[in-house]
């Protein structure tokens, strides 16, 4: 049940036919984990937090540099030095003190993840690495939780949504199988704000919708985005059946 | 045979598979992945996906930034 307070804050939500008191209800029940609090994960755990999903796991290792405010715009000036889970908590519980947020100040162990996975109903991969990422892909097939993933260097962006809850669902490394690859990051490319910006929100978008029950339409698919012509390509991915992680094995 | 590489024409001497486009053209295949008309395939099929005329093909690169 929604309080009175819950109705008013919620209120444009649930004038929608698509939400409404139960969409909301279920935001309120979910248990979503972030995994990297930067570009991503900054405007990622906002909108979630302002849209009232009910648990709100965060996590990063990092502390705030003054290279991070030009685009992760949950952190200001006087943050720097300051743990990145720690102020991102403290800001969506001052977005929204209905909602429950845990910190995780750590790189997570494997064994660690597959505890956390254990909790949560949704992974967000807002990472800046490769292995990272596979790790995460990996955990989440075995875990059998559904994986939003974000990624953004330079004007170019990667969406990405796979349902781990679904056995024959392909996976990240059916498309880029290999953690030792030399890919890019924002730190050796360099990076546009509102490009990794419009990519974390939309991790956001998809995430109430999943959380609503409204089908995604990029399940199995990549969204590309062109931070210069705003154009989208998508492509479908198809499972590797000899895939390593998500493969018959 | 004319082909579009990220919609660029290209035009080749005979079929070529994945493998061989992304050598001919000096690609990395490490990190690369590659789309025919939309659909991505996996790198355990680049050896055996063959080219066809008119095929829109598009090549990118995994990004980890975020
Ligand atoms: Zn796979």
């Amino acid at each position: 049940m929604l309080n009175d307070d819950e109705l008013l804050r919620y209120s444009r939500h649930l004038l929608l036919e698509d939400v409404g008191e139960t969409g909301q209800q279920a935001l309120k029940n979910a248990k979503v984990l972030i995994i990297g609090m930067g570009g991503l994960g900054s405007p990622a755990s906002l909108y979630l937090a302002a849209a009232g999903v009910g648990h709100i796991v965060l996590n990063d290792f990092d502390h705030i540099e003054v290279s991070n405010l030009q685009r992760q715009i949950s952190y200001q000036s006087d943050d720097i030095g300051e743990a990145k889970v720690e102020v991102a908590k403290r800001k969506l519980q001052q977005i929204n003190p209905e909602i429950k947020v845990r910190s995780i100040n750590k790189a997570m162990p494997e064994i660690q993840l597959t505890m956390e996975l254990t909790m949560a109903d949704l992974v967000l991969d807002c990472t800046d690495n490769m292995a990272s990422r596979q790790l995460i892909n990996k955990s989440c097939v075995d875990a059998k939780v559904p994986l939003i993933v974000g990624a953004a260097i330079r004007f170019e962006g990667q969406l990405m949504f796979f349902d781990h809850s679904e056995t024959d669902s392909p996976c990240y490394h059916c498309l880029f199988p290999g953690s030792e690859e030399q890919t890019l990051n924002c730190s050796n490319s360099g990076i546009i704000g509102p490009v990794v910006g419009t990519i974390g929100t939309l991790q956001a978008l998809e995430a109430i919708k999943y959380f609503v029950g409204l089908p995604s339409g990029i399940k199995n698919k990549l969204k590309l985005f062109d931070g210069k012509s705003l154009d989208w390509q998508t492509f479908t991915i198809n499972k590797d059946p000899k895939c390593t992680v998500c493969g018959q094995h | 045979m004319k082909i579009h590489v990220n919609e660029q024409v290209l035009e080749l001497a005979e079929n070529i598979n994945i493998e061989q486009l992304l050598v001919h053209l000096d690609k990395p295949l490490i990190g690369s992945a590659v789309a025919v008309n939309q659909d991505i395939i996996s790198r355990s099929h680049w050896a055996d996906t063959i080219l066809n005329e008119g095929d829109n093909i598009s090549l990118f690169q995994a990004i980890a930034g975020g």
